[in-house]
């Protein structure tokens, strides 16, 4: 095998590598989006409430897929574009409030992600 | 000594070196200090030395403006004054607090709070509270188990608080007091005029009055007022046979500022992480507690907020439940189980609420907010008299718009430094996000806390005593106690006043030497 053919070959399966981790990944956080941790400490019914809450004052963020989007664009750029591997779920709540990026829904000061979270809670998980 | 006013001939003339009127928190922290002074040091107590339903009804007045504790129960009028039911709470004031915040109108004081510095662990002392010692990592030291959260402190910190016992002053220091050969102390003798010299720029006695119907007077080269922050302002007012505005009041100053503390359940907290971080530091229980720390916000974060100062307490509770305010729950009937219940709580029952609290992960979150200096916040005479015949005190007590904004960014920067660090998340009541200008909802409440009415500041157009407590433009007068207070920090007053008490203790005693 020539030397340029090996170097093609060796890139398209690391990069087919990569790309199987990261959609494992985002499969995952698809998961966790309509689960947020806020559940365990709060319970459904307050969580639900804080999604209904949150998607009535938000404009443009009252369906499933708004919501997703709105949290997918949060991402690093690297992450939405290239789908690189990017922050977690629970990493971008971290990083809502390390930089300020808080809303208060309810009377509770949350994360941006997580007040999304709630919302698509609120969708997936009716009353 | 001690003698009963009511003893005394009707005219007699009493003649000291100093004289105190007031045996409260202020009167007698002062009055310790005179003990062995080689001075004849009176001291004047309405009361005597128990509760007397007759001697509170003086302290009656009218509430105009917000609503008010009633003032005859808001303060005991008799030796040892309101100490007979505080809860103890002590904390120190903040570098900040005395300091001219460009957004707090009428802030700043004369002193800073270098100035008071050598007195707090003297104060501590008279009220039996531990070691002078205020950070939390001194506590921890301490006590492992004191574990602060871990906040950043650029943004949130944990400012300590320590517990008296309480000390109930009237108990623990009459027997010094009335052994003091010189210091006398005279019970049942209400003040009922200042009387000053014809130009109004010096004092020349306070008259008394006895129910009896006796008129007594009390002389001295120097005098204190010291009947807290009501009464003091009531009694210069009321005092207006040579100034017809009140003695002091020149600039009509007198009775403006009165401040109290905003004591409001205003949020919860829910912890989020797993395990639950220790929040043994945060918990309270009354007789117990020796110190516990309250969350507050560094200086820089009220600069760029541009409010007012505060603490948070935590108290164990559901997030469901209902929280009321001080006014709500702390009626004249609770105020008076505190000045008679046992200081101690009953062992088993202590046990059970602790092993119920054992790891609680909910909160209602109490806050403690100074009140913006405001000078349409006052009290002022009314048209009803008591029965020693000196007008009552009208309180109109008022509040701002930057009272009601701080709530609100408090709780915004403090919950968002709470999910930073991970420990958990808050929620503020319905009223703390309200608009600035919305009426204050049924929870307000206050501490009971009486500060103001005679603020500090050197320009007499801009305060009424000067920074050593003299009252402007009277030679022989002083004020102790938080009257003087030209903002209300956001803890207690007590810890506070008895130090600037025995920093003009200190001042009056080098004036005499």
């Amino acid at each position: 095998m020539h030397r340029r053919h090996f170097l093609q070959l060796a890139s398209v399966t690391t990069l087919g590598a990569l790309a199987s981790g990261c959609r494992a990944a985002r499969e995952y956080d698809a998961l966790t989006l309509t689960h947020p941790e806020l559940l365990k400490a709060l319970g459904a019914e307050r969580v639900r409430t804080i999604g209904e809450r949150y998607r009535a004052t938000t404009r443009g963020e009252s369906d499933a897929e708004s919501l997703r989007q709105a949290i997918d664009h949060s991402r690093p750029a690297a992450s939405r574009i290239l789908g690189a591997a990017g922050p977690s779920v629970a990493d971008l709540v971290r990083e809502d409030f390390e930089k300020g990026r808080t809303v208060v829904v309810d009377g509770w000061v949350l994360s941006r992600t997580e007040a999304r979270q709630c919302a698509l809670y609120s969708i997936t998980r009716p009353a | 000594m001690h003698t009963d006013a009511r003893t005394l001939e009707n005219g007699s003339v009493v003649a000291g070196d100093l004289c105190i009127v007031g045996a409260g928190a202020a009167g007698i922290a002062m009055a310790l200090e005179w003990i062995g002074a080689e001075r004849r040091v009176l001291l004047l107590e309405g009361g005597g030395f128990d509760y007397e339903p007759r001697m509170q009804e003086l302290y009656r007045g009218e509430i105009a403006g917000l609503p008010y504790f009633p003032l005859e129960a808001a303060r005991l009028h008799y030796f040892g004054g309101t100490t007979g039911h505080w809860a103890g709470f002590c904390s120190t004031f903040d570098a900040l607090d005395f300091e001219w915040r460009d957004w707090v109108p009428h802030s700043g004081w004369p002193i800073g709070r270098a100035d008071l510095d050598p007195f707090y662990p003297r104060a501590h002392q008279v009220l039996g509270i531990g070691p002078y010692e205020w950070e939390a990592e001194q506590w921890r030291r301490r006590d492992p188990a004191l574990v602060p959260f871990a906040l950043d402190p650029k943004i949130a910190w944990t400012k300590m608080w320590q517990f008296s016992a309480p000390a109930r002053l009237g108990t623990l220091y009459r027997e010094q007091i009335v052994g003091a050969s010189d210091v006398h102390l005279f019970t049942h003798a209400n003040v009922v005029e200042i009387e000053a010299n014809e130009g109004a720029t010096a004092i020349e006695g306070m008259r008394v009055r006895t129910f009896e119907g006796k008129e007594l007077r009390f002389r001295a080269p120097r005098y204190v007022l010291a009947c807290s922050t009501i009464q003091n302002a009531r009694l210069l007012l009321a005092s207006n046979a040579r100034a017809t505005a009140g003695l002091g009041n020149g600039n009509d100053l007198v009775g403006r500022y009165f401040m109290e503390h905003l004591e409001m359940p205003s949020g919860n907290l829910v912890l989020t992480r797993t395990p639950a971080p220790a929040t043994r530091m945060y918990a309270f229980e009354f007789g117990r507690t020796k110190a516990r720390g309250e969350m507050a916000l560094s200086p820089e974060v009220q600069r760029e907020r541009r409010i007012l100062n505060a603490t948070v307490s935590l108290e164990p509770a559901p997030l469901e439940g209902a929280a009321q305010s001080t006014f709500q729950w702390g009626t004249p009937e609770v105020v008076e189980r505190m000045r008679t219940q046992r200081v101690v709580p009953d062992a088993a029952a202590t046990a059970d609420s602790m092993a119920v609290r054992a790891e609680p992960r909910t909160f209602h979150l109490m806050t403690r907010q100074e009140q913006a200096p405001n000078p349409d916040s006052r009290v002022t005479l009314s048209g009803d008299r008591d029965a020693l015949g000196v007008p009552r005190a009208r309180l109109d007590w008022r509040l701002t718009e930057l009272d009601r904004r701080s709530f609100r960014d408090f709780y915004e920067v403090l919950g968002r430094e709470m999910g930073r660090a991970g420990i958990g998340r808050m929620q503020m009541r319905d009223w703390v996000m309200e608009r600035a200008d919305a009426p204050w909802p049924s929870s307000l409440g206050g501490g009971w806390h009486h500060m103001g009415t005679t603020r500090m500041h050197p320009d007499p157009k801009r305060g009424v005593v000067d920074a050593s407590c003299r009252v402007h433009g009277i030679g022989n007068l002083w004020i102790a106690g938080a009257a003087v207070y030209p903002t209300a920090g956001c803890v207690n007053p007590t810890l506070t006043l008895v130090a600037l008490t025995l920093r003009l203790s200190d001042h009056l005693k080098s004036a005499t030497a």
